[in-house]
Order: structure tokens, then C-alpha cells, then sequence
């Protein structure tokens, strides 16, 4: 039986979190970007979830938002018709991307000279960053909005997935189909895993893996609950989802076998990313939080500190007895060490 | 009692006085010759991007000296889809987002109290 999990709760939205993303890891940490309905996507450290800032500009819901490997830059996409792309280091809007309609994806190439965009126009876009001016490439075929897409195969290829229930893959230079997949419902989530090609695709309460070159199917695992998102662990041994009934899900990639589930969320869970570490996994909320989890509950790591039985006990013994700082630091201290107790017990009644 | 997971603190949130993006952080102060455009595309040469920033130091230090000699002062604001407005102007906020005028003349009335979105602005004029 494993350990209850603490999630950490990050508030600042006002409305409904829809999309998150990681970057790489950078010399300063990893960072997360999440997307809201609130029209002001925000920048968060990955491993603390401390806010950092936020991206002030658009002018309608957030739909997509993105972070570059480097976490240099952001790129958003917005219910105002554009996609936005930002200094991640300084906050300023640097290109506003003017579009026909709503905008719900975005996502950079590795080298984050290529900005990719899809949404209810239902085109494809490709914007070269270095000639902003220069009109994107389109990409045409989908029926109906486009909800996600994605560069693969070290960016030579693109997929889509869109509300007339098909994933595609696109050449990049012909803007040809080279494969599609369809369903008998909306897809709705996607995530790519270069390391390995693996795509992972969610629909009903179904969370499917896809080989990303072939679309071969890989496998498909049923979730107790309607899945809107799903994400798979960097040493693919897990993989997490979360959906209507507010639950996050971990199941065992190998077996499929459901390992544990997490209340916590208020609302339905609109988007689960693991972090590229795969030591924790965020997810956003209907009810407007973003919440990180640890993939190993009990270890130390952010804002988690294991406390092993006996540590808090002591700690209060040892500064009552006999400690070599006066009586005024003495009773400052042992209400500072009285609160940690507190809190900790409280934490462990918590259900 | 087995071994429990406490939590440090929460995750820190939103500033409600700025937008963030610190300017003091590590990451802020390491990467930020990058981020002024310009000089990346005539190359790192330290004088000159020396002598750049002493000019935009010039230029920002005129432009808060002029929101300054602006205030209490009736502006006129040249806004996108033809719009022109006079108000006496209040204050802007800390990123240049709002300004905030009072008696904002308008083609359907005079608004006691307002809030302008700085990038509808195109231009404004004042007299000194």
C-alpha cells in the first residue's frame, strides 16, 4: 500500500487551467507553462511550482501554450485569433501572430526556429521565426477544428489531431498525409515522446499508444472515468491520466494495471504533463489549480521533504533540553519547532 | 507510524503588484544581453552594446519623465479605428498596460473615471 500523496497546489488562475507544458532541462532548473481561460498564461519553476511570472497581452481564453527546450521562449495560443510567442526570460510579447479564428496549438521545433499552430480555421500553420513577416506554409485537410499538432520524427513530420475524430501525420515538405488514424469519437489529447517515437492519445476513457513513425498501435488501457488527458513516464514504466471525475490515475505501462488514483482536483482534469525529470507530474483543473504530484511519493525532492517516524519528536527534545542559547531564543525557537510538529501531524490526518 | 511526506511550504503565487520575470533572478541577469534584439543581429561587440544601453537609459528616462510632466494635464489620445479622446490624464501602472484618466471625453458622454489600454494607443499629445 503506498503512501498518501500531498499534492502542492499551485493557485493564480482564475479560470479553468486547459493546457500545461514543461521545457527541457536548462542550467536554471525546468519551468512549466500553463494555459487559462483567464487570458494570462503563467510561467512557474518546474520543481516548486513557485510562480515567476505572467504573460500579459492576450485578449481572450488561453487554449495552448508551450515552452521552448531552453525555456527561452513561450509561444500561446488564444481564443483572440492569435498565437503569441514571448520571452520566456524577460516576459515581453515578441511576434503576435494574427489568425482567422481561434487558435488552440502551439508548439516549437527543437531548435525553436519553427513555430507550429493549429486551431478552428482547421489549418495547419507553420511560422519560420527568423521572417515573421514571410506567410506561414499551410497545411490543409482536417474537417474540423484542430485541437493539437505536433512536430515528430525530429520535426520532418507533423501530427495533428482534430474535432472530425482523425489523427494525421503530415510530411513537412510535401504537406501531404503520409498516415491517418481514425476514431469513433474526438481525440481528446495528444502528447509525443521523441525518445522512442511514442505517441499517446487519449478518447473516451480510452488512453492509447501509438508507435509515432507508423501509427501502429502500441497498446490502449480503459480508465475507470472519461480521460482528458494522459501522460507517459521518460523511462516509460508509467504513465498517469486524469479526466471527468476529478481523479488522477497511475497505471503500470507494462502491465496496465491500475496502481493507484489521487483526489485532490475540484473540477475535472483538463491537462497531465510528467516534468522531464519524470520525478513529478502537474496537472491542470476546471477548478482553476494546477497541482504537482510525485511520481515516487515518500522521496525528498522541490517542496516535498520526507519525514521519517521520530524525526519531529526529537527535534522537539533536543532544543528543550539543556540548548546553549537563551531563555528568549529558547521559547522563539520552541514555538517555531512547535508549528513544524503542528503542521506536520496535521498533514499526515489530512485524508 | 510509517515514514510521511510533509511539504516545505506552498509553491509561491502571483505577484499582484507586476507581471513577475524578476530581473534580479540568476537566470534573468545571465541571459539578458540575449535578449535585447538589436545587438544580437550587429554582434556582442561590448562597446557597442554599452553605448546602446546607454541610450535606451536615455530614452526610458525621458519617456517616465514625460508620463511625469503628463499628469493631471488634459491629453489627447489617437486610438486604432479612428478613435480620438481627451482626458486628464492620472497615472500608468508599472508595465505601461493602463493608463488610468479622469473625465475621458467620448463620443457618447464624458466618462468620470477610466481605464485606457495602453496598446489600443497609438499616439497621445499634451501641452508642457
Amino acid at each position: 500500500m503506498a503512501m498518501r500523496q500531498t499534492p502542492l497546489t499551485c493557485s493564480g488562475h482564475t479560470r479553468p487551467v486547459v493546457d500545461l507544458a514543461f521545457s527541457g532541462i536548462t542550467p536554471y532548473g525546468y519551468f512549466l507553462i500553463s494555459a487559462c481561460k483567464d487570458g494570462k498564461p503563467m510561467l512557474r519553476q518546474g520543481d516548486t511550482g513557485d510562480w515567476i511570472g505572467t504573460f500579459l497581452g492576450h485578449k481572450g481564453a488561453v487554449w495552448g501554450a508551450t515552452l521552448n527546450n531552453e525555456a527561452t521562449k513561450a509561444a500561446t495560443a488564444a481564443a483572440d485569433f492569435t498565437a503569441k510567442v514571448w520571452d520566456a526570460v524577460t516576459g515581453d510579447e515578441v511576434l503576435t501572430l494574427a489568425h482567422k479564428h481561434i487558435v488552440k496549438s502551439v508548439n516549437f521545433t527543437q531548435d525553436s526556429s519553427c513555430l507550429l499552430t493549429g486551431g478552428n480555421d482547421k489549418i495547419i500553420r507553420i511560422y519560420d521565426l527568423n521572417k515573421p513577416e514571410a506567410e506561414p506554409q499551410e497545411i490543409t485537410g482536417h474537417t474540423s477544428a484542430i485541437k493539437k499538432a505536433l512536430w515528430c520524427n525530429n520535426d520532418t513530420q507533423i501530427l495533428s489531431a482534430a474535432d472530425d475524430k482523425t489523427v494525421r501525420l503530415w510530411d513537412r515538405n510535401s504537406t501531404e498525409v503520409v498516415k491517418q488514424l481514425s476514431f469513433d469519437m474526438s481525440v481528446s489529447s495528444m502528447e509525443y515522446i521523441p525518445d522512442g517515437e511514442v505517441l499517446v492519445i487519449t478518447y473516451g476513457k480510452t488512453i492509447a499508444f501509438y508507435n509515432a513513425l507508423s501509427l501502429d498501435m502500441i497498446k490502449t488501457v480503459d480508465a475507470p472515468a472519461s480521460i482528458h488527458s494522459a501522460s507517459l513516464h521518460p523511462d516509460k514504466d508509467f504513465f498517469v491520466a486524469g479526466g471527468d471525475d476529478f481523479k488522477l490515475y497511475k497505471f503500470d505501462y507494462g502491465t496496465k494495471e491500475e496502481l493507484e488514483s489521487y483526489k485532490g482536483h475540484f473540477g475535472p482534469v483538463h491537462c497531465v504533463r510528467f516534468s522531464p525529470d519524470g520525478e513529478l507530474y502537474a496537472s491542470g483543473s476546471e477548478d482553476g489549480t494546477l497541482r504537482l504530484w510525485q511520481t515516487a511519493v515518500g522521496k525528498t525532492y522541490g517542496l516535498w521533504k520526507c519525514v521519517l517516524p521520530g524525526e519531529c519528536a526529537a527535534e522537539m527534545v533536543v532544543l528543550l533540553e539543556g540548548s546553549p542559547i537563551s531563555t528568549e531564543e529558547l521559547w522563539s525557537s520552541v514555538r517555531v519547532t512547535i508549528g513544524l510538529l503542528v503542521t506536520s501531524l496535521t498533514k499526515v490526518l489530512l485524508p | 507510524m510509517r515514514p510521511h511526506v510533509s511539504v516545505l511550504r506552498l509553491p509561491r503565487g502571483p505577484d499582484p503588484n507586476g507581471r513577475g520575470f524578476d530581473p534580479n533572478s540568476p537566470r534573468f541577469i545571465a541571459l539578458c544581453p540575449t535578449t535585447i534584439s538589436a545587438s544580437t543581429e550587429t554582434g556582442t561587440d561590448s562597446v557597442q552594446m554599452r553605448e546602446e544601453q546607454r541610450a535606451r537609459s536615455v530614452l526610458r528616462e525621458s519617456f517616465l519623465r514625460t508620463l511625469i510632466a503628463m499628469t493631471n494635464k488634459q491629453v489627447q489620445f489617437h486610438m486604432y479605428e479612428r478613435v480620438k479622446v481627451e482626458a486628464k490624464f492620472g497615472a500608468s501602472d508599472i508595465d505601461v498596460l493602463n493608463f488610468q484618466v479622469s473625465e475621458l471625453h467620448t463620443p457618447i458622454g464624458v466618462q468620470k473615471e477610466a481605464l485606457l489600454r495602453c496598446q489600443d494607443v497609438i499616439s497621445y499629445s499634451f501641452d508642457l
